[in-house]
């Protein structure tokens, strides 16, 4: 069975931030698709605990749509949170059938881990903003655990 | 914002004024002590609790509790009020685990009786009681059987066998808020709780079996059965996965329609909408729902830890019985009516981390505890006291009726993960004679008690402040934790 190898992403590029009560990711990347991208792949980790652990034996499909970008990343990993939930799945490797900003389709691969190492009740709104960094983007969500 | 913002109005209370920024609809108040207000200022909490103070329709003030802490949205710890019919209903006000709240158990069993069998009863009840991450419970039940339980709540139970009819009479509304609407919450809420029925959850949830430690109000402490030295047991856990995926879809829809109210907030996560709109209405009819699941769900592991003592204990003590002391919930919406300026009038309060405490005399309390007031469940930090307080004509003249809801954590759990060892923690609670049955050493390290403000400290500023009033003091010997 295929699992997640390392990935090659820069320092920066997905880093717990301390919250007090809940978990939150800070989630920096190129363009949009990459930010949403790292979005997952964090949140699979906060899941897994290690990628490692996810067995990349499951494809599926979803699509999602928002009113403007921020409200496609909550709707986009709320439904990666549902999955976990419902079925144990936890999916790390995400490709894009298409991309707007307000609206995407994907294909994403993974697996039902032996043990989730967090429950993630919900993906908030809070203080959330896509904003531009550099040559990039940043965004901080916040996880009710 | 630092200390200098806040004027103090009595020992026990500061209040951050309208005029500290431009988008307040009113004063913000925090009830704490200097120390609690230092350490409330590390976080973002009062910011929030600032943010929540711009709701349209909010009467009086905002209110924070001592054991205040950042949460999303509102702060946990939060309570604010808002006019009915035209001031707005807010789900992030009430949180994704729609009644979460706390149930206590008592038995007629002192720490004598149970001291040599505690081992197994720990493992028992970490047998009986579904927890953890991921773990789903013996209740599974169709759409029907779910639409049942939100509309009867506990008194599904109750139908079942799983309840007694003073299980009921001892719990917050009679454990079923009527108006409940299954057809106003969304199928992904039956799919993803389907089997999660009687099960605790993980983080900060837990079953505990604590002693009473020290009894400060007698004729309270008689009324609910409490002794020193008896043997009681607590659950804090809420409304599963059912009441995030209804949350979940009500701050989605009304995201989508809160410009049309004219509605312009600090933070996205308080979206909101009139009471008295379509979607606030649906939203009512919709988190009572999940309420009502959540009164069910803590009866059913009521059932199960009775189940848990008596495979335990019978014919080892003279009475392994267990009866409810009460049940109450501490995130929740709650259409109650209130004096505000030597007016009465009809509010919808918002509880976040805070819990009811009516005064006594109230009609809504159980016989039993009209004299005294609503018994209000105070748990402390993983190996820390617990506390069991009554409502008073403070809380219904000063706060809405509510007071705190738990110690409040400081320290964000990654630190807590990176500074406890959940191995080490475990040892070192049971040197001091706490069994813990813990379903992770990770999720044990998150909540240690270095985690959470001093859950004593926090008691003194709400009696101090007269918002509550010490009944008796808990203390635990066996955790089991998700």
């Amino acid at each position: 069975m295929s699992r997640m190898t390392a990935l090659e992403l820069p320092d920066d590029a997905i880093r717990i931030i301390d919250h007090t009560a809940d978990w939150a990711l800070r989630v920096r990347a190129g363009d949009l698709p990459e930010l949403f991208r790292r979005a997952a792949v964090g949140m699979a980790r906060l899941l897994a605990g290690d990628l490692a652990a996810v067995p990349l034996d499951e494809t599926r499909t979803l699509a999602v749509a928002a009113d403007d970008a921020e409200g496609l990343l909550v709707e986009w990993l709320g439904e990666l949170a549902y999955w976990a939930e419902r079925d144990g799945f936890v999916a790390p490797q995400v490709e894009w059938e298409a991309f707007l900003p307000t609206s995407l389709a994907a294909t994403v691969r993974g697996g039902r881990p032996a043990e989730l190492q967090k429950h993630i009740k919900a993906v908030t709104y809070h203080d959330l903003a896509i904003r531009p960094i550099g040559d990039g983007l940043e965004a901080t969500i916040v996880f009710d655990v | 914002m630092n200390q200098s913002d806040f004027k103090r109005i009595s020992p026990y209370l500061y209040e951050i004024p309208r005029s500290y920024r431009g988008d307040m609809r009113a004063p913000a108040r925090f009830y704490a002590d200097a120390e609690l207000l230092q350490q409330a200022l590390g976080d973002k909490s009062l910011d929030q609790l600032v943010n929540s103070a711009t709701l349209p329709g909010i009467v009086a003030y905002a209110l924070a509790m001592p054991d205040i802490h950042q949460g999303y949205g509102f702060p946990i710890g939060g309570v604010v009020a808002t006019e009915t019919p035209d001031g707005v209903i807010s789900p992030g006000g009430v949180g994704y685990d729609i009644n979460c709240g706390v149930r206590l158990l008592g038995t007629r069993l002192s720490r004598e009786d149970v001291a040599p069998y505690l081992d197994d009863l720990a493992t028992q009840l970490q047998r009986n009681c579904p927890h953890g991450v991921g773990r789903g419970g013996a209740f599974t039940l169709n759409r029907k059987e779910m639409a049942e339980v939100v509309r009867e709540g506990a008194r599904w139970a109750l139908k079942h066998g799983y309840a007694t009819e003073m299980d009921l009479e001892r719990t917050e509304e009679n454990g079923r808020i009527a108006g409940a609407d299954p057809d106003k919450i969304g199928p992904r809420a039956y799919e993803r709780a389907a089997d999660q029925l009687g099960t605790l959850g993980a983080g900060n949830h837990f079953i505990e079996v604590d002693v009473v430690d020290e009894v400060f109000d007698e004729t309270a402490a008689a009324a609910m059965g409490l002794f020193p030295g008896q043997i009681v047991a607590q659950i804090h856990c809420g409304s599963r996965g059912f009441g995030h995926q209804v949350c979940t879809d009500y701050v989605a829809r009304f995201q989508k329609v809160v410009h049309k109210y004219g509605i312009t907030l600090p933070d996205r996560e308080l979206v909101c909408a009139p009471l008295n709109s379509p979607e606030g209405q649906d939203y009512l009819a919709a988190m009572k729902g999940a309420a009502n699941f959540a009164f069910c769900n803590r009866q059913l592991l009521t059932h199960l830890i009775r189940r848990s003592f008596d495979e335990t204990l019978r014919g080892k003590v003279a009475n392994a019985a267990v009866y409810q002391v009460y049940d109450i919930a501490h995130n929740m919406a709650k259409i109650e009516e209130h004096e505000v300026d030597g007016r009465r009038m009809s509010v919808c309060v918002h509880r976040k981390g805070a819990t009811r405490a009516f005064g006594p005399g109230s009609p809504v309390l159980p016989a039993v505890y009209r004299d005294i007031g609503q018994p209000v469940l105070v748990p402390g930090s993983m190996g820390t006291a617990s506390w069991v307080l009554v409502g008073t004509e403070g809380s219904m003249a000063q706060s809405f009726g509510s007071t705190c809801h738990g110690a409040g954590r400081m320290m964000s759990r990654s630190r807590a993960k990176r500074e406890v060892q959940g191995g080490e923690l475990r040892r070192e609670l049971e040197s001091r004679g706490i069994r813990v049955r813990a379903g992770s050493l990770a999720g044990l390290a998150e909540e240690a008690p270095e985690a959470y403000k001093d859950v004593d400290r926090v008691i003194e500023v709400v009696h101090g402040a007269g918002i509550a009033r010490k009944v008796a003091r808990l203390v635990p010997v066996a955790v089991v934790k998700g």
